[in-house]
């Protein structure tokens, strides 16, 4: 006999962690054939010199520093959900905590490769970190490439730790399930590592919560000071469109945004991969598509300011890099990233039935290119016309560096696909507790509660 | 007399909290007495004569403070040991140093806060035996475990759904 | 102090490019081929802008040749993480090229955009090799460089005044853009010291600097067209 919350419905997010689940497994083989894309175009390039990518003068950075900030900039969602909404004790994130820092994890550790994949040197990139030598010389901590180390470094083991605590309950439960169903096999033995011999006793629980409180209160700052200083690479140089004060506000709700739009395709492809409707359910995508909506306002809103002030300033450089891009050779890319990321988010989200789950994936989809190609214009579109006219130039990407791209996608399903057989995909314990406060609460406030609802 | 644990297993916080009381009342002392679960429970379901404490948040800002502190040192001690020429600008600015500072806290912070919840835990405590009724959490359930004399009174697992000896 | 600086005059440049040739052929650059030339790497340190004004029949062009500008207030400096470039006391933007690690910030915070990437190991076929310059450094793939002012011609003419036991004299040092024009458009020399041609031209009435209001405060000066 099972408690009042575990039971059928719990069944379907341990399964895939317990037994063998051929369809994950063939996920992460396929995903990892893609993710050796990116490793064999590395490598060809770091064999090769770095001149085998398209990059050139006077557009200097190219493919790589713009999926550099798309990754990045996708790592926001965990903190978005995981963090403020502990914070602001908001219910309804219970089923979705995990996957969404899971998410901010991966996405991170792609996107801390490519400062080491663009370097011109890469076998030298330690002379970036304080190590003393005997060369008498130091990093230049005023740069803002070093602020971005400290910075990534900061939130990827933050953001580790985070996805870690709360999982030590959640091996916990399948340790001691597992000891009594197959007490010798290896999966046991993972999960009684895992859980590092965790109790859950008062005193345990009552530490890993406040633990978890303090996390979540330090990990929003950080968060933001990571793309903020991510958008200073950019906004700490004197070119034109790219000296703007705008860009750290901008550049985290525009990460936020795009951390939010793969965390609606993620969240649909695991509904209907797993089979977890109950958890993952239409309140859920009901509540996270009015946050959508809500940046989808703020984006558009930072991009007209931002386009208005320099159109309006009429400033030669500034102009030049404005008119190629709104009306010259890149207009078909800056209107079909108005398109993706405005027009059709505020046809579809402000309707009850935009906000279900397949309507929320498809605009989901819709932003993650339109967030590409906003890094795309903002990196490229610039340093294609500098100051001095006679210098402009244009960038052709190399197969090197679409092979890069498209390795990486690959990377973050792998490392998606071999998690969802490590560990429940929602919090098992989280839930739990949510089921249980709903049923102290009463049931006149059970309804609002509760996340796993009847009423789907 | 060797010490034997008695483990009992209950559906409901409230009946634990029956069961806690009586072991309180026989006398039991509150170490002997643990209990598991696999959600957090109301404060108030601890052993009589139990306490909680955590020293969290107050190790968080502490490990903030000492890595903000040692970041900023870094940068500031560091970059004046090896004075490069800059042409008349700043070695160490204020608003740089700022922004790596505030790394450091975040990462002081961090480290603080996890070295903290584990050393509280007692993690990772990877030899603790498991016992007979453990299943009983992975549905839900919530266990009560006093190590005790064999024999002893055990009135207070009258209403636990399974008991077991070891 | 020595502060050194360079003077151009743009009413005597003919465009002819011996400056550029001269400059390639003293400092060990890379001639990166037609390929590479057309994606846009190839690599003049200093090069000749060419401004047409009005329509034909009535063409002018005016040339201005741009090098690494030596700017006091270099924007190229902060941003590079490791120190890779830097200010000489003696006013010059130093490149330390074994410690650039490549990641090109650098160049892309560069106004005047003088600063070139070795997209590729340089490849001087033979005989090319032998017209090398000693005095210079081969830069491997994954460095930024730029122009130094002949910094192996100041260093040598240094040495040997120390040698001496004197001050470097004015108009001794040539670098190899200022040695190769034909014109004469081109002056080096210490803008420090008052009496030095280049101090002389650099205060006439035509003098005018490049992307002034950046205040880059650049060390070459440019002497405008008489009209």
């Amino acid at each position: 006999m099972a408690g009042p919350a575990a039971g059928a419905h719990e069944e379907v997010l341990i399964r895939p962690v317990s037994t063998f689940r051929p369809k994950l497994f063939v996920g992460s083989l396929v995903t990892g054939l893609i993710m050796a894309v990116l490793f064999y175009s590395w490598g060809y390039q770091i064999v090769n010199d770095i001149g085998v990518a398209g990059i050139n003068r006077p557009v200097f950075w190219g493919f790589y520093i713009v999926n550099f900030v798309f990754w990045i900039g996708i790592s926001h969602a965990g903190t978005l959900i995981s963090a403020i909404l502990r914070v602001t004790q908001a219910e309804w994130r219970r089923p979705v905590t995990r996957c969404a820092e899971a998410i901010t994890t991966f996405a991170l550790m792609i996107g801390g490769l490519f400062p080491l994949i663009h370097l011109g040197r890469p076998w030298v990139f330690w002379y970036m970190v304080p190590i003393p030598t005997d060369r008498g010389l130091w990093p230049n901590f005023r740069s803002p490439l070093m602020w971005d180390i400290m910075a990534i470094t900061t939130y990827l083991l933050g953001s580790i730790l985070y996805l870690l605590l709360p999982m030590i309950p959640d091996f916990a439960i399948l340790r001691d399930r597992m000891m009594r169903e197959s007490p010798k096999s290896l999966r046991t033995l993972f999960f009684r590592v895992a859980a590092l011999g965790w109790r859950g006793t008062p005193q345990q629980w009552y530490s890993l919560e406040a633990a978890i409180r303090a996390m979540a209160v330090v990990i929003i700052p950080v968060a933001v000071s990571v793309h903020t200083i991510v958008s200073w690479d950019f906004a700490m140089a004197i070119q034109p469109m790219w000296h703007s004060a705008i860009f750290g506000p901008y550049f985290v709700v525009g990460a936020i945004y795009s951390g939010v739009a793969v965390l609606m395709v993620a969240m649909y492809l695991l509904r209907r991969g797993l089979g977890i409707q109950e958890f993952l359910n239409d309140k859920v995508f009901n509540n996270l598509g009015l946050m959508f909506l809500a940046f989808a306002l703020l984006w558009g809103y930072f991009t007209f300011a931002e386009h208005l002030t320099v159109w309006y300033g009429n400033e030669h450089a500034e102009i030049a890099v404005f008119d190629f891009r709104v009306t010259g050779g890149f207009a078909w890319l800056f209107w079909t990233m108005i398109v993706v990321n405005v027009v059709i988010p505020l046809l579809i989200l402000p309707f009850p039935k935009g906000r279900k789950p397949l309507g929320t994936a498809i605009v989901g989809l819709g932003v993650l290119v339109g967030m590409w190609i906003e890094r795309f214009l903002i990196v490229v579109g610039t340093l294609r016309f500098p100051r001095l006219d006679f210098t402009a130039g244009a960038y052709t990407p190399s197969w090197v560096e679409i092979g890069i791209l498209v390795g990486s996608i690959g990377m973050f399903g792998f490392l998606y696909f071999t998690f969802l057989q490590l560990a429940p995909i929602v919090s098992l314990w989280e839930v739990r507790e949510g089921a249980h406060i709903a049923n102290r609460a009463g049931p006149a406030k059970r309804h609002a509660l509760e996340p796993a609802s009847e009423e789907a | 007399m060797t010490d034997g644990r008695l483990h009992a297993a209950f559906a409901t916080s409230a009946e634990v909290r029956v069961a806690l009381n009586r072991l309180g009342q026989d006398g039991v002392p509150p170490d002997a007495v643990e209990i598991r679960s696999s959600v957090p429970l109301e404060h108030d379901i601890v052993p009589v004569g139990g306490r909680i404490k955590s020293r969290l948040p107050w190790t968080s800002v502490v490990g903030g403070l000492v890595g903000g502190t040692a970041f900023f040192m870094l940068v500031k001690l560091t970059s004046e040991a090896y004075p490069l020429p800059t042409g008349g600008m700043p070695i160490v600015p204020m608003p740089t140093t700022g922004v790596i500072t505030f790394e450091g806290l975040a990462i002081g912070a961090v480290i603080a806060t996890v070295a903290t919840m584990l050393y509280e835990c007692g993690l990772p405590s990877l030899f603790k035996k498991a016992g007979p009724l453990d299943h009983h959490i992975a549905s839900d359930h919530i266990l009560v475990t006093v190590t005790c004399d064999e024999g002893a009174s055990s009135a207070w697992t009258a209403k636990a759904l399974e008991t077991a000896r070891d | 102090m020595t502060r050194w600086g360079m003077v151009f005059d743009t009413d005597r440049c003919t465009g002819c490019g011996a400056c550029s040739v001269a400059c390639h052929a003293e400092n060990n650059i890379q001639t990166v081929g037609e390929v590479e030339a057309a994606k846009g790497r190839a690599m003049h340190w200093l090069r000749i802008e060419r401004h047409y004004e009005g329509v034909f029949p009535d063409v002018k062009v005016r040339f201005m040749p741009v090098l690494c500008q030596q700017c006091a207030n270099a924007p190229c400096e902060p941003v590079c993480p490791v120190y890779a470039t830097y200010r000489t006391p003696e006013g010059l933007n130093a490149m330390v090229y074994s410690r650039c690690i490549g990641t090109r910030y650098c160049a892309n915070n560069c106004p005047y955009t003088v600063r070139f990437f070795n997209w590729f190991a340089p490849e001087f076929s033979a005989p090319l090799e032998r017209q090398l310059n000693p005095d210079v450094s081969v830069r491997p793939a994954g460095v930024m460089e730029k122009c130094t002012f002949c910094v192996q011609r100041i260093q040598d003419a240094q040495d040997i005044a120390q040698d001496e036991e004197r001050d470097v004299r004015d108009g001794e040092i040539r670098t190899a853009c200022s040695q190769s024009c034909p014109a004469q458009a081109i002056v080096f020399g210490d803008l420090d010291n008052p009496d030095s041609r280049v101090a002389q031209l650099a205060r006439t009435e035509r003098a005018t600097h490049l992307l002034e209001e950046l205040s880059t405060e650049p060390s070459v000066t440019y002497l405008r067209g008489v009209r």
